[in-house]
């Protein structure tokens, strides 16, 4: 077979050629429109506040580095750094557990109650999480967690539980009954075949999730500064909000510190996507 | 190596809802294949899912060697399973698909190993060891279905219409494949299926049911040539059985202005009760021939109708007609017959090749002999 055969015919090429034209000039300006403040962020990052207001779109000349040492070091965004990795990690991890086997439990059994369940699970969603923080901030002082990364971990699993539950369900009551009674009949129990089969095969959506849930904790600020008092104990958004006075601000180090932020953001997003989510279902049943 | 046993065996859903197996009555023999054969929501799939722990029963017993089965979860029946769907884990590769079940029962590793590259071999899936079901066809897919079975050395197979997703040449090679399987494994097997062809060609024996109950359970030539009642009749054979109800005349014929046919095969002590009423006559569309002489008896039975289709499938012609009644019949002639759409044709049968059924239970009315004419006829119902 020649290669013009796998080509559409050439009456239909020209305008194949145009549609691919316009849908990457689409794409192009597409990423422009987003990588943009991005990279503008990214010069800025390295360039002192007063720079930045001599000339907001400047080119950096020289390259602050040092602004990154001084918002790690000096600013202890090394601790921020790391309450936010504890307290969302563990937050994401307890949301993906809990959320995948209530969401498999669901999606999978027959017992009374389980549309009720399903249904207020659902309408939590519905709501905006803002109408919790005073009775979040209750129980939390109530139960001798606030101003703990403890209750804000808590806090964080309660807010994204809801959603992430609802999305897995979605998914998992899609995978095929006859892989679950396969399994049975292969010799395992429930606990088994939801490790051995629900998880491996659900992973495009618990990705899905992971990466969801990662970005919004990561990014959370609202119930963090409410929540939490202690300099030591602050998550890098209230760390960024430090830069912040009521009459100045200083705009080189906020983006050096949001650069630091939006770091394991991206990472997580490169490691979580493609590889977990290509082709997980294709061919199970016919 | 297992006698499984059904005894009134039960299904309902919910405690008002309706009854979807109804006293189901089997014993499956040591190294048997049994077939449950029945039209779609007839209760087969349901029964073989009782059977393997997948659906709860709801009264009766399940046996297996003996063994009251009932209450022991799916996990523990040491029983393998063959999905219409293949139900092949996708994240896994033909190699981890055989071997999953086996793993779990902590079987050796060489000893996995072995069985896996045993059944691959035997089933051609050599090649293809290393890769994921999203790369195989759907014969291949469903060899590795049965290797997964296989290697688990069962004590039961259970198929659940497992080449109903295959083209037609493809289930022809599969079903000999399971054939040659099962007099190697000499395994018991029950086999669900709505194709009579599967079910003839591969069942030691055949379980016809209908609406949930049994309706005969025998080898399936004595199921064919002995038909409990109408469904059955109907049910194997295609075209199916034609049946004609027609009123019993002098004691021990049928003689009506389309049918003719002598009931030698019937006492007239049993005929004597029918004389007065009307009885169901069956002939086989493979029975009827345009001539007394291709029927090949001197008192042939006859049916008198007008041709309304004729359709040439190549090896053999089918003649549909319909007779003065209303009633329409298909017979199975050679593939030469000549005959025209409109024609009014006579269709004779050896009044020995017809069944005779009760028009009120839709049971076979006893008969001294069997429907002669076929060296296939012979045989004991079971």
């Amino acid at each position: 077979m020649s290669a013009d055969a796998t080509l559409p015919p050439a009456r239909g090429r020209g305008g194949f050629l145009a549609s691919r034209t316009a849908l990457a000039v689409v794409i192009a300006a597409y990423t422009a429109y987003t990588l943009g403040p991005f990279l503008w962020l990214a010069t800025m990052s390295v360039r002192t506040t007063g720079e930045i207001s001599a000339d907001h779109y400047a080119w950096p000349r020289p390259f602050h580095w040092e602004q990154f040492r001084i918002a790690w070091v000096d600013s202890d965004f090394a601790t921020y750094f790391w309450n936010s990795t504890i307290v969302v990690v563990a937050a994401v991890a307890a949301v993906t557990l809990v959320g995948a086997a209530a969401a498999h439990a669901l999606a999978r059994y027959r017992f009374r109650g389980n549309r009720i369940i399903y249904g207020i699970l659902f309408s939590s969603i519905i709501f905006p999480p803002q109408i919790t923080l005073i009775s979040l901030y209750q129980i939390l002082v109530d139960y001798g967690l606030y101003n703990s990364l403890l209750g804000l971990t808590l806090v964080y699993v309660s807010l994204q539980l809801p959603l992430t539950v609802y999305l897995l369900e979605g998914f998992f009551a899609r995978i095929p009954q006859d892989l679950f009674d396969a399994a049975k009949m292969d010799g395992y129990g429930d606990i088994e075949i939801f490790r051995r089969i629900v998880l491996p095969i659900g992973m495009p959506a618990i990705a899905t999730t992971l990466i969801l849930n990662f970005i919004q904790l990561w990014n959370e600020f609202l119930f963090a500064v409410v929540l939490i008092t202690d300099p030591d104990k602050r998550t890098l958004p209230i760390g960024i909000r430090a830069f912040m006075g009521d009459h100045f601000q200083d705009i080189g180090m906020i983006a050096a510190g949001v650069m630091i932020s939006v770091v394991p953001v991206i990472l997580a997003y490169v490691f979580f996507s493609e590889k977990l989510i290509r082709g997980m279902t294709a061919g199970a049943v016919k | 190596m297992a006698v499984v046993q059904l005894s009134r065996i039960c299904k309902r859903y919910g405690s008002g809802g309706p009854v979807v197996v109804d006293n189901v009555d089997v014993t499956v023999g040591d190294g048997e294949f049994m077939v449950l054969l029945g039209p779609s929501g007839c209760g087969k799939s349901t029964t073989l899912r009782m059977i393997a722990g997948l659906e709860t029963i709801s009264s009766g017993t399940l046996s297996i060697n003996g063994r009251t089965m009932n209450d022991v979860p799916a996990k523990d029946r040491d029983i393998a399973m063959v999905f219409q769907s293949y139900a092949l884990y996708p994240h896994m590769t033909v190699a981890e698909n055989l071997a999953f079940g086996l793993k779990r029962r902590r079987t050796p590793s060489a000893e996995v190993e072995r069985r896996v590259r045993e059944a691959a071999a035997m089933l051609g899936l050599i090649p293809y060891l290393d890769r994921k079901p999203q790369a195989l066809s759907g014969g291949q897919r469903q060899r590795v279905a049965l290797g997964r079975a296989m290697v688990r050395e069962p004590m039961v197979f259970l198929f659940d219409e497992p080449l109903s997703n295959l083209d037609a040449a493809l289930r022809v090679n599969t079903r000999n494949e399971l054939i040659k399987q099962h007099h190697r494994l000499a395994s018991t097997m029950i086999y669900v299926t709505h194709d009579q062809v599967e079910a003839m060609t591969m069942g030691t024996r055949i379980c016809v049911m209908n609406g949930g109950r049994v309706a005969q359970v025998g080898k399936p030539l004595d199921v064919y040539w002995n038909p409990a009642d109408t469904f059955v009749a109907r049910f194997l054979g295609a075209p199916p059985m034609n049946l004609f109800t027609v009123p019993v005349s002098g004691g021990d014929r049928v003689r009506t202005a389309a049918i003719e046919t002598a009931l030698t095969r019937w006492s007239p002590a049993v005929l004597a009760p029918l004389a007065a009423g009307e009885v169901v006559l069956g002939v086989r569309a493979e029975d009827l021939h345009l001539s007394v002489e291709a029927a090949g008896a001197a008192a042939a039975g006859r049916i008198r109708g007008r041709v309304f289709a004729v359709e040439p499938l190549g090896a053999e012609t089918l003649l549909a007609v319909e007779t003065e009644g209303g009633t329409e019949c298909t017979a199975r002639l050679p593939r030469d017959t000549r005959a025209r759409v409109g024609e009014v044709v006579d269709l004779f049968f050896r009044p020995d090749a017809a069944f005779l059924f009760d028009p009120r239970s839709t049971a076979a009315v006893p008969a001294l002999s069997r429907p002669g004419g076929d060296p296939g006829r012979a045989g004991g119902v079971h």
